[in-house]
């Protein structure tokens, strides 16, 4: 299926599993497809997430969290545990940022999940909804913020724009000849 | 504290109890990590580990052999 993809849509992929990998998520979620096509230099993704006012590390910030693997300090607390406390005791002994640190590092290749492969499917959906053969960010882009229920398309709405204002930031993107 | 601050905080709603859950064990799985690490490089064998975790050698080899050794 990648043959349909652009470089840039390509490398999103690749970039995916890196930031997968570095917040220790062990696959590769459609959020880090997201995060990876919105890192690409002048994509189009990334030029209608700047339409939209969206810096890539802001986004990358609301999926973190929105993640499933926060520590979730509230939730903790109502248990009686401080996870202040509990990370100054780990990083007096394991040194600073020791505590985000071990969140599991898997080496080797990171497997898709279903989210990843939906949004991958969406997107050549959007591809052919717009008579093209080529895949690009944009397609990518749309198809996360139509994944309803997943921390890709939650990222994007927690920024107040709805399926339809990333559409047209897309297609805006395009009419301006920036291609990939 | 309000009867429902109270109410939350004796784990009432699911939602709030199962996160915490979830964060203790995400907590637990890191601060074993770093043990582990440590232990290994302080030249721990990996049968004392296993018998200080409660598991068995086979296991905590598997889950960290590759990263420490």
């Amino acid at each position: 299926m990648f043959e349909r993809f652009t470089r840039d849509a390509r490398d999103s992929v690749t970039r995916a599993q890196d930031i997968a990998r570095s917040t220790g998520a062990g696959r590769i979620g459609a959020e880090h497809v997201l995060l990876g096509a919105a890192a690409q230099p002048g994509s189009v993704a990334a030029r209608s997430l700047d339409r939209l006012g969206i810096a890539p590390a802001s986004l990358a910030e609301s999926v973190r969290a929105l993640g499933p693997d926060v520590l979730d300090a509230e939730a903790l607390a109502r248990v009686g545990v401080d996870l202040e406390s509990v990370r100054t005791q780990v990083e007096a002994t394991f040194g600073p940022g020791a505590l985000d640190a071990a969140a599991a590092s898997p080496t080797g290749r990171l497997a898709l999940d279903p989210t990843a492969k939906k949004l991958l499917e969406l997107a050549l959906r959007e591809a052919i909804r717009f008579t093209t053969n080529r895949i690009d960010t944009g397609h990518l882009l749309l198809a996360a913020a139509r994944l309803d229920g997943t921390s890709a398309a939650k990222a994007l709405a927690w920024f107040g724009h709805d399926r339809a204002a990333v559409e047209q930031a897309v297609v805006a993107t395009w009419a301006d000849g920036e291609r990939e | 504290m309000s009867d429902d601050t109270l109410m939350t905080a004796a784990g009432d709603d699911p939602a709030e109890g199962l996160r915490a859950v979830r964060s203790l064990r995400v907590l637990a799985d890191r601060l074993e990590a770093l043990q582990v690490e440590r232990a290994r490089r302080l030249g721990w064998p990996w049968q004392l580990i296993a018998d200080a975790l409660g598991v068995s050698r086979q296991a905590v080899h598997k889950k960290y052999g590759k990263r420490f050794r």
